[in-house]
């Protein structure tokens, strides 16, 4: 059915949902993509993926590594083909993610205040008090408007079966979103005419939406509220991602020296003296936040920052305390809140996980772990995890030690097989492994997620590990009207 | 703004002020080594923009393609343009959201081409000119793109401020230098080449030419690289540009703080726009430009107290 050899030369992955691709041909929503493609000759597409490359680097959006003191420039890989999900998909994932980050919000005010669902026998508190991410400093604390999850991204997979899961949920300071911005302007740069003529919903509305939501949250303080943009500074790999954030919603970029905290007020330190901050959008990790409260050692935040948050004098995005919320291990009780929480069914589902604190689930996982992917429950960014299906004996054995020696850290799940899409790598289409990490804003008015998201993709052959620190890329994603 | 944000791009101005003089000023210096059939060297530039030991010096001071790559490329060095670069982009970094998109994207150019040292590094080797050339006309590119394209706020501001300032000490140390050479050769104005190469190291010399019809004395030299205010490389058109970049600062100053640096800057601007420097006392030439510079560093150092809040 294929006549065109960039077509021709790929090869349908057995028993994994293609996303362009069925037994049949080509999916509908590609159709289009695929037609304005396929004419194409091998040297033209080759030209648009190093012009890509190109732009990723003379527009500065890398990240620097450091090594021996010397900057090296790297670009988040970008792969020219996007990733599409059609209107009715979209209608689906959005609904899940309003009700799924509802519930997770709840979650977070209950769980710093009252505490029902662990009264309630929902949820065994030990999971709650063991985690640690789950910040005793927050007990009591009246967050703004009762938001803790302002800006959150939640990793999706598509199984064999074509149906969306959550992998995992992302509501402390969640990053890629600039890349969903880049990459689109990447595509109209390289692919003229072809967003219009397939009807793609715009993404770039995601930096007036969340400055709107910012804005609001300083209405408690004042008419004209100050905004600012907390980032640990240039060494940050999502250095890239805190500038553009600040310029497109034009606020400013500090970093924690810039700021300071007086009777309880935050000020900012400018060249016409101090002026106080409302609303702080923070890019820096609970742990380094408050040096006063939290790590003494930290140099990225700011002394007297969390009083200021606790009395109500400064806005913080996202709230602290968030981490007991996206815990591997919490994810399992994902369900169950959205069903005592809410009284729904959710409508996008958990992969199946199995707790390792539990003794019967510990043994099935240890009998079947060359089928199972083993994590950490703390640890994100694709570390502290095992593929049962490629680890040595050797690492085997070390994690089941490390299993048994603490088993509350731990979780497993059955290896689910990502969908595949196609890559253009080496002057050919070939199939590699993707999720999907749609971006939510969570204001007084309610949620908007913007049609789109990140779409990582597991560039290296046979990987599943999307994460950029281990090989991942990304692609632009088109959500169709 | 934010204290640390002026301070970011003040240094940004000064950096890229600094490139562009010191490429010209080795230009220069390489035209003149290839007039000179005596033995030329390296050595006082090596001195300025380096941190060679003597006996280095000694190694590179009679190799053109050695002391340029050391002074150009080498990255070992914290005073050569290819460092001033990697600071200039590292500031800009810091503070993307205060500059244009558009001097983002060239300075973030200029990078990636002076870093790209292995194909600069042959051209340099085949024909240094055109090499030095290339650098400097990425530095007229950035400061062409700071001016269409950056709205006129502090940012813009500062970086001028930065530019001008640093231009005016560029501008006295190489006057300093070679009146000093000039002094030493005892040669007449008309035939001493310090004149000459002063004048197109400070980008000069046609200006000269057409101001003066060829008629070559001191006097007229330092007039123009001292008084003219037209001269957008003399001191005093560099100090008044500063201070008219200053005055716009007012509206988002602490009162006291403006007043504090209006004086040091009006001052040193009528101390430079009301002498009369003599050409023909050498001491007495010398002692006003170091008195200059003395000042501006002043200057720099109230900048630092009052605006980037470094007291």
């Amino acid at each position: 059915m294929n006549t065109n050899s960039l077509l021709e030369s790929y090869l349908v992955p057995p028993n994994i949902w293609d996303e362009m691709f069925t037994n049949e041909g080509i999916r509908d929503s590609y159709k289009n993509f695929v037609s304005a493609i396929a004419d194409l000759p091998p040297a033209e597409m080759t030209h648009k993926a190093e012009m890509a490359k190109k732009l990723f680097m003379s527009q500065g959006i890398t990240f620097t590594v450091y090594s021996s003191g010397e900057g090296i420039e790297k670009i988040f890989p970008f792969d020219i083909i996007p990733r599409i999900i059609t209107g009715k998909e979209w209608t689906l994932i959005e609904a899940g993610l309003k009700q799924r980050l509802k519930a997770l919000n709840i979650f977070l005010k209950d769980i710093y205040h009252k505490q029902f669902i662990l009264h309630d026998g929902i949820m065994p508190s030990h999971f709650i008090y063991s985690c640690p991410n789950f910040l005793r400093e927050m007990m009591n604390v009246d967050v703004p408007f009762d938001i803790y999850t302002h800006v959150s991204g939640v990793d999706l997979i598509r199984d064999h079966d074509g149906k969306f899961y959550v992998l995992e949920d992302n509501l402390r300071t969640p990053s890629g979103v600039s890349y969903m911005l880049e990459n689109r302007s990447i595509t109209f740069r390289i692919f003229p005419d072809l967003l219009p003529k397939n009807n793609v919903r715009s993404v770039k509305e995601y930096p007036d939406l969340l400055y709107k939501n910012l804005l609001a949250l300083g209405n408690r303080q004042r008419s004209n509220p100050t905004v600012i943009l907390l980032s640990p500074g240039i060494y940050n790999s999502a250095y890239f991602e805190h500038t553009t954030l600040a310029r497109l919603m034009g606020i400013e970029l500090v970093e924690g020296r810039d700021l300071i905290v007086n009777n309880n007020f935050v000020y900012m330190k400018t060249t016409k003296g101090l002026q106080q901050v409302d609303v702080i959008y923070r890019r820096v990790d609970d742990d380094f936040i408050d040096p006063l409260v939290f790590r003494p050692d930290s140099i990225l935040g700011v002394s007297g920052l969390y009083w200021a948050y606790r009395k109500g004098n400064v806005a913080i995005v996202n709230a602290m305390g968030n981490g007991v919320a996206d815990d591997k291990a919490i994810y399992t009780y994902v369900p169950d809140m959205i069903r005592y929480y809410l009284n729904e069914e959710p409508i996008l589902k958990n992969i199946p996980t199995y707790r390792l604190a539990d003794e019967d689930s510990k043994q099935y996982v240890f009998e079947n772990i060359r089928n199972m992917v083993v994590k950490r429950t703390n640890e994100s960014g694709g570390y502290g995890m095992l593929m049962g299906n490629t680890a040595s004996d050797e690492e085997i054995e070390d994690f089941k030690n490390a299993i048994n020696a603490d088993p509350r850290n731990f979780i497993a799940q059955h290896i689910i097989s990502l969908s595949s899409t196609p890559c253009y790598i080496n002057g050919i289409l070939q199939p590699r492994r993707v999720d999907l990490r749609p971006f939510a804003i969570y204001g007084p008015e309610g949620i908007n997620i913007v049609p789109g998201g990140l779409t990582r993709v597991a560039l290296k052959e046979g990987s599943m590990i999307v994460n950029s620190s281990q090989g991942g890329g990304s692609k632009d994603t088109w959500v169709l009207v | 703004m934010l204290s640390r944000v002026a301070n970011t791009i003040y240094w940004l101005g000064r950096y890229m002020e600094r490139t562009n003089g010191m490429l010209q000023v080795i230009l220069t210096q390489y035209i003149s080594s290839q007039d000179d059939i005596n033995d030329f060297t390296w050595e006082p530039l090596l001195k300025i923009y380096g941190e060679l030991s003597e006996e280095e010096i000694n190694q590179i001071k009679g190799s053109s393609p050695k002391a340029l790559e050391y002074m150009i490329f080498n990255t070992e060095n914290s005073a050569s343009a290819y460092n001033n670069i990697i600071y200039s982009r590292e500031n800009a970094r810091g503070i993307q959201d205060h500059i244009s998109k558009e001097v983002w994207q060239c300075l973030n150019d200029f990078y990636h081409f002076i870093r790209d040292s292995n194909r600069i590094k042959v051209e340099n080797l085949a024909d240094p000119v055109s090499a030095i050339d290339q650098l400097i006309r990425n530095g007229v590119l950035f400061t062409g793109t700071v001016d269409n394209t950056m709205i006129r706020g502090e940012g813009f501001t500062f970086i001028n401020i930065g530019k001008f300032l640093e231009r005016a000490i560029h501008t006295a140390d190489t006057t300093r230098i070679k009146m000093n050479e000039f002094f030493k050769d005892n040669a007449d104005a008309f035939h001493s080449m310090n004149l000459r190469y002063l004048l197109n190291s400070l980008f000069g010399f046609e200006v000269y030419l057409k101001t003066y019809k060829g008629n070559f004395t001191k006097k007229n030299v330092l007039d123009l690289v001292l008084y003219n205010p037209n001269f957008p490389h003399s001191i005093l058109y560099s100090i008044e540009r500063l201070y008219k970049y200053f005055c716009r600062l007012r509206p988002e100053s602490l009162p006291e703080n403006y007043e504090h640096m209006e004086f040091l800057i009006g001052k040193t601007m009528n101390n430079v726009k009301y002498s009369i420097a003599n050409e023909n006392d050498s001491k007495s030439l010398d002692s006003f430009l170091f008195q200059t510079r003395f000042d501006l560093f002043e200057i720099s150092n109230a900048f630092n107290k009052y605006y980037f809040g470094n007291s």
